[in-house]
């Protein structure tokens, strides 16, 4: 027995499929519940564009006084700051300001202007669990929360005796469960074709790319990125999510990292593909 | 760990795949699921027929979601031992390269309560917006040269857009407020 459902959430579909052989439907539908409410809770703590969100909050007060968060949104943070450090400032959470400044995200309100300067960097988490700025920056969690939330869900579903399902949110996903079963991977420049199959089985697969108008920015040179499309394989989406990001600004220095995380990574330029990673 | 992860299907490796002409589409729940996901332990769901008058009010409301004509929601009173507990609304909005049903559920107070997607359908500009009676014979024209795939369950590299989802619920709040509101 399979159920599907889908909700609009983290700015896009998310669509959550069990299979619930030997668990009744009553049950396969509260886990779907609790698995959804668990995504609109992320959304609700990391959205850029809600002002009640921690990071709007952070966004407007931590660069004059440290600011509390929820312990989902520090540990999505200390994540982000993890990879801004491993990959030298190739992601970076702080690069919301350009994305307001190209009108991608709405400019947020009461919020002192970025310091020009700011970068990953300049966010301290304190011991107490508070996150203070040393100047004024604006961060944006949108480039990992989605993975995260996915990455919790699955995890929710997994505490209701869920065994095999898949979380897609918006082409990042991950699948729990015996088996392989297709993914597929759109061209970029020709979206309604399918580029590349992938065979998942446990494990998670985020992608990035141009079709849509989905945009990414060079955190180092602070410019966007299109040319190309990059999918990563990781065991937690999270991670999947944010190397996505890296390996689009920069495929050759990525790959040590795609080790790191034993991830792999399919790119996909206009004239060809190359797998990196685990796999190549 | 014990499972296997993933494995890349590339051309050379194993058959190249054919290129896949598909558009995704998924169907979700059914109105009536939609209802008793909702309202539990409603009895009925009445259809309340809206006018175009309301409709027209409902969309002046909300000028900046504008929407041509051919706004078709259909309205369902959910009611149990003869009092309404809420409605169940069920639309559907176009974008640039989708197309999605979906069903809001409002209580008695018009507070949101709870929001399906019932069919997400990916169209590539290739749809026009019909009432939903209507649809049932969409997609059966001969020579239609996007195929439905049934075996596109997953897919990844495409962003898959409900941005035109909040703007319908505006526009059903708005009409919630000029034509289904008792008190």
């Amino acid at each position: 027995m399979q159920t599907r459902r889908a909700r609009p959430l983290l700015g896009t579909l998310v669509d959550i499929r069990i299979d619930h052989d030997g668990i009744d439907r009553a049950r396969a539908l509260a886990a779907i519940e609790a698995a959804f409410a668990e995504v609109a809770e992320v959304h609700r703590l990391m959205s850029f564009h809600e002002a009640a969100s921690d990071v709007s909050r952070i966004n407007r007060e931590a660069s004059r006084a440290p600011v509390a968060v929820d312990p989902r949104t520090r540990e999505v943070l200390a994540l982000a700051l993890a990879f801004a450090r491993a990959s030298q400032g190739r992601f970076d959470p702080t690069v919301a300001a350009e994305l307001v400044g190209w009108e991608l995200l709405p400019r947020p309100a009461n919020a002192p202007a970025p310091a020009r300067d700011a970068d990953w960097r300049d966010v301290e988490m304190l011991d107490d669990g508070r996150i203070r700025a040393a100047k004024p920056l604006w961060i944006d969690l949108g480039g990992i929360a989605k993975g995260y939330a996915v990455d919790r869900a699955i995890e929710r579903l997994a505490a209701f005796g869920i065994e095999h399902a898949c979380v897609n949110a918006g082409g990042d996903l991950r699948r729990m469960g015996p088996g392989l079963e297709p993914v597929h991977v759109r061209d970029p420049s020709a979206p309604h074709r399918t580029a590349r199959t992938l065979l998942l089985g446990e494990g998670s697969v985020a992608s990035s790319g141009s079709y849509f108008g989905c945009a990414h920015v060079d955190a180092m040179k602070r410019t966007p990125i299109s040319e190309r499309c990059v999918s990563v394989v990781a065991d937690r989406c999270v991670v999947a999510d944010a190397l996505t990001k890296i390996v689009m600004s920069d495929p050759a220095a990525a790959t040590p990292l795609l080790g790191a995380w034993d991830a792999e990574a399919l790119v996909l330029e206009r004239d060809g593909a190359e797998l990196l990673g685990r796999a190549a | 760990m014990a499972r296997p992860r993933a494995l890349w299907l590339l051309p050379g490796a194993l058959a190249a795949l054919p290129a896949y002409h598909a558009a995704y589409a998924v169907q979700y729940m059914s109105v009536a699921e939609a209802q008793k996901a909702a309202f539990a332990d409603a009895s009925t769901f009445a259809p309340v027929a809206v006018d175009r008058a309301a409709l027209d009010a409902a969309l002046a409301a909300v000028p900046d979601s504008a929407l041509g004509t051919g706004w078709a929601p259909q309205v369902f009173a959910a009611k149990k031992d003869g009092a309404t507990e809420g409605w169940l609304i069920v639309d559907q909005v176009i974008g640039k390269a989708e197309a999605i049903t979906y069903a809001l559920a409002l209580d008695a107070q018009g507070a949101v309560t709870r929001l399906e997607v019932l069919e997400y359908r990916e169209t590539h500009g290739g749809e026009i917006r019909l009432p939903a009676w209507r649809r049932q014979f969409v997609g059966k024209t001969a020579g239609d040269p996007v195929r439905l795939d049934a075996d596109i369950h997953n897919i990844s590299g495409a962003t898959l857009s409900c941005r035109h989802v909040t703007d319908g619920v505006r526009r059903l709040l708005s009409l919630h407020a000029h034509a289904l509101k008792t008190a």
